[in-house]
């Protein structure tokens, strides 16, 4: 019994004044995500990562928007959006007290715009995303990044059909440049053999068939 | 910083080597298992090392799992049902027994049960230990256990429709709930009373120290309790079904911290191991010792919690206050080592997602030095006090036999002789580098609440010295590995010694990156059905006390009714006054009237 006296009077207050005082958290511990909506492009990475499907993406696709949700409410504080975002737009702070008296103070959420195509008119990614492709596009140099800043407004159904136009454009333009090769190099045969080859060089075109 | 060490110097524990004479770990079992029961094995497969799983004839089942437990030192976890009609067309049953005496490891014996008849020879009657796990895999697979005597549901409630069983893969949505068909409890709680006159005692459906709801029916003379029945399972929250269907499996770690509000990480661990050990994922030497860290981290608040509480039940509710101030000193290095209090948010598969650098280093050494001094002055005035001794010593006595016959862990079984701790049968992570001269499992033989606060006690001091010690050899290099081919269809073991007894889970996972099957086993799964037994021949006031030495997780909710069951009178009596009695023991709530 004098052990536990000693005892207490030794350890004398042991409670603190929180909430009348602010009370003390660690540096590293996870609390109430915090999304930095202007660093944001609405990618969805956090959305994916997230175990807990406290943050969603819904799209209106009558508005044109793109709106990034989150539910405090099934918040389990894991920090895998702030692992999983590219441009630190979400972080864990110190904040705690997430008790509210209505619970749609538990919902969060941040609305953007998605980009139109410029072929087809309609949505297809958040507007920002598209920005921020061109940014990226703009620091690089070579025809394969000229050509993806062409089409940046482009969905992928129209892309894959400009692709498939492309590449048959490309596609021919080789044939064609394959052809006309044949047809010099009969050509030259014929003006170094004799003047039979002059004849023989109507028949180039079907050697250059045959070249193909 | 102490110089640096290589893990070779590190390993005091010899690794698990093969029995003298055979090539593999756990191959003299299952040669064994072939010469007592010829015939019975069809096919013997290693998922690792120490994993081994035997496809048995199942008519012979009964006979091996009997077996092996008795005649191998085989203890069991539990045993998994598993729906693989659609990877070899029937249904399988997995029986995991831990070998703990001579060629240590983990034998899994399989049976495939014939999708139309479902039905399987029991092993209970043979082996108590299996009667949870073979009533969860009726209720949750419609399975039958051909010679189960006990026939009453587990974990289903009553207002549950026949014939829908939520694990089978063509049963249901996750989110689904079925209408109730009853609004009526028919669940039969059964008793052994050899003849003597009772009044029974519900205590429910919230149950008075228990945080999950739980109901109770003491059967008592006077004030003695002759026996105990009870019926939990009241919050399933559908984890395994949420897991094989909504998460992928790599996310399963976090549903997995859930499991438990104190031991979060075992079970996060536990799940973590069984992939990466199904996948053969290397996990970094550098994780394993911050999982070690993090988990002795998570029991030294738990047993912190259960010795005050202990004090709270025991009338000395000073202590009580005073091993909870002390114990915030736990919860705030499970905060700085991991970011949550509850060491939560931890583990990914292939590591851990959080390294521990030098300041979080040298506050952990500082924490666990003041622990130790405060916690030590705190066991001082416990011990001297004479009201603890005469409240726990020879109350709740738990029968070594039974402790056997139901493979009981933790503080439980190690409070009844044995020495069993998955730390040190089965070293895994860090606890490989300990020194097994040094470090042992604590055990204590009085089989009392008193030998089970002693044992918790003991290992308080041993997890702060493992802690330093851990810290002390800690590898470098990376703590998360990120590379890895995903093998659908593989399955594997994952155990830890959490502050209650051994966590073992049994992970398959399955196409597009979802579980096809996780069982998560918690350890007081394992206690609880002991409890009746515990109960028996104690009086009425100690009977919260008994269940605190099990340590389930706490609340204190609602109230009981008592029932005499020969006049059909009620009295409600509030949670209060039984506690009350439970503390000062005078002015009995059941003599009011």
């Amino acid at each position: 019994m004098l052990k536990l006296w000693k005892l207490e009077r030794k350890t004398g207050e042991a409670t603190v004044a929180y909430p009348f005082a602010p009370l003390p958290v660690n540096k590293d511990m996870r609390g109430k995500p915090v999304h930095d909506a202007a660093a944001c492009v609405a990618c969805a990475a956090c959305a994916v990562a997230c175990p807990a499907d406290a943050i969603w993406m819904s799209v209106d696709p009558d508005a044109e928007t793109i709106t990034w949700n989150i539910n405090y409410g099934r918040c389990i504080f894991c920090g895998r959006c702030e692992e999983s975002c590219p441009f630190e737009a979400i972080r864990l702070s110190q904040e705690f007290e997430l008790a509210v008296t209505s619970k749609a103070d538990l919902h969060d959420q941040a609305v953007y715009k998605i980009q139109e195509c410029s072929v087809c008119g309609r949505p297809f990614a958040p507007r920002k995303e598209v920005d921020l492709a061109r940014r990226v596009l703009d620091q690089v140099v070579g025809s394969a990044a000229a050509w993806q800043r062409d089409v940046l407004d482009v969905c992928p159904a129209c892309r894959r059909r400009l692709d498939a136009q492309r590449a048959k454009a490309s596609c021919d333009a080789a044939n064609a440049a394959v052809l006309l090769e044949a047809i010099e190099r009969d050509a030259a045969q014929a003006g170094g053999a004799d003047a039979a080859g002059a004849t023989d060089a109507a028949d180039g075109g079907t050697s250059a068939e045959g070249v193909r | 910083m102490s110089p640096k060490k290589s893990p070779a110097d590190l390993t005091g524990a010899a690794a698990p080597s093969p029995a003298r004479g055979y090539e593999r770990i756990c191959e003299s079992h299952v040669e064994a298992v072939r010469a007592a029961i010829p015939g019975a094995i069809q096919d013997v497969a290693w998922q690792t090392d120490d994993q081994v799983t035997v496809t048995v004839n199942i008519d012979t089942l009964p006979d091996v799992v009997a077996f092996l437990y008795y005649k191998r030192d085989g203890w069991l976890p539990m045993m998994v049902g598993n729906d693989e009609r659609s990877l070899c067309g029937a249904y399988a049953v997995y029986y995991i027994l831990s070998m703990e005496g001579q060629d240590r490891g983990w034998v899994v014996v399989r049976g495939e049960v014939d999708p139309v008849t479902r039905e399987w020879p029991s092993v209970t009657p043979l082996v108590p230990a299996c009667v949870w796990s073979e009533r969860e895999v009726r209720d949750m697979f419609g399975l039958v256990p051909v010679g189960l005597p006990d026939k009453r549901r587990l974990v289903l409630p009553d207002d549950w429709p026949d014939g829908l069983y939520p694990l089978r893969k063509d049963a249901m949505d996750y989110r689904f709930r079925p209408e109730p068909v009853s609004d009526l409890e028919s669940y039969k709680f059964l008793t052994e009373t050899h003849g003597k006159e009772t009044t029974v005692m519900p205590m429910g459906p919230m149950h008075i120290t228990s945080d999950e709801p739980g109901h109770f029916r003491l059967f008592v003379e006077g004030e003695t309790i002759v026996d105990a029945d009870y019926r939990l399972f009241y919050v399933h929250r559908g984890m395994e079904k949420v897991a094989e269907t909504r998460l992928n499996y790599d996310a399963v770690t976090f549903l997995a911290d859930r499991v438990c509000g104190i031991c979060g990480c075992a079970h996060s661990v536990a799940y973590a191991e069984a992939v990466e050990r199904a996948q053969h994922i290397e996990v970094p030497e550098r994780a394993q010792w911050i999982r070690a860290i993090c988990l002795e981290v998570e029991r030294l608040h738990s047993h912190l919690l259960n010795i005050g509480l202990v004090c709270h039940y025991a009338g000395f509710d000073t202590g009580f206050m005073q091993f909870f101030r002390v114990r915030e000193k736990a919860m705030d290095l499970a905060e700085k080592l991991t970011g949550a209090r509850k060491t939560y948010g931890l583990n990914v598969i292939g590591g851990v997602r959080r390294d521990i650098l030098k300041e979080q280093r040298q506050d952990t050494i500082r924490i666990v030095r003041e622990l130790r001094a405060e916690v030590r002055e705190l066991v001082d005035v416990l011990m001297t006090t004479p009201n603890f001794e005469s409240r726990t010593k020879g109350v709740g006595r738990l029968d070594p036999q039974i402790a056997r016959d139901y493979s009981n862990v933790g503080p439980l079984v190690r409070g009844s002789g044995f020495d069993r701790d998955v730390r040190f049968v089965h070293p895994f992570d860090g606890y490989k580098a300990l020194d097994p001269s040094r470090f042992k499992a604590a055990s204590q033989a009085s089989c009392d609440v008193q030998g089970r606060t002693l044992v918790r006690i003991q290992e308080f001091y041993d997890s702060l010295d493992m802690i330093e010690a851990l810290l002390d050899g800690m590898p470098e290099g990376p703590i998360l590995t990120e590379g890895w081919t995903y093998t659908p269809h593989v399955f594997g073991i994952g155990a830890t010694e959490a502050p209650r007894g051994e966590d073992v889970h049994w992970a398959m996972v399955g196409d597009n990156q979802k579980c096809y099957r996780w069982r998560a086993k918690a350890a007081t799964y394992s206690n609880w059905p002991t409890l009746r037994f515990m109960l028996r021949g104690n009086t009425v006031a100690d009977a919260a006390l008994i269940i605190g030495s099990l340590d389930p997780c706490y609340s204190c909710t609602d109230r009981v009714t008592v029932v005499d069951v020969h006049d059909g009178a009620t009295k409600t009596i509030t949670k209060d006054q039984l506690e009350t009695y439970c503390v000062d023991r005078t002015h009995s709530p059941l003599l009011d009237d």
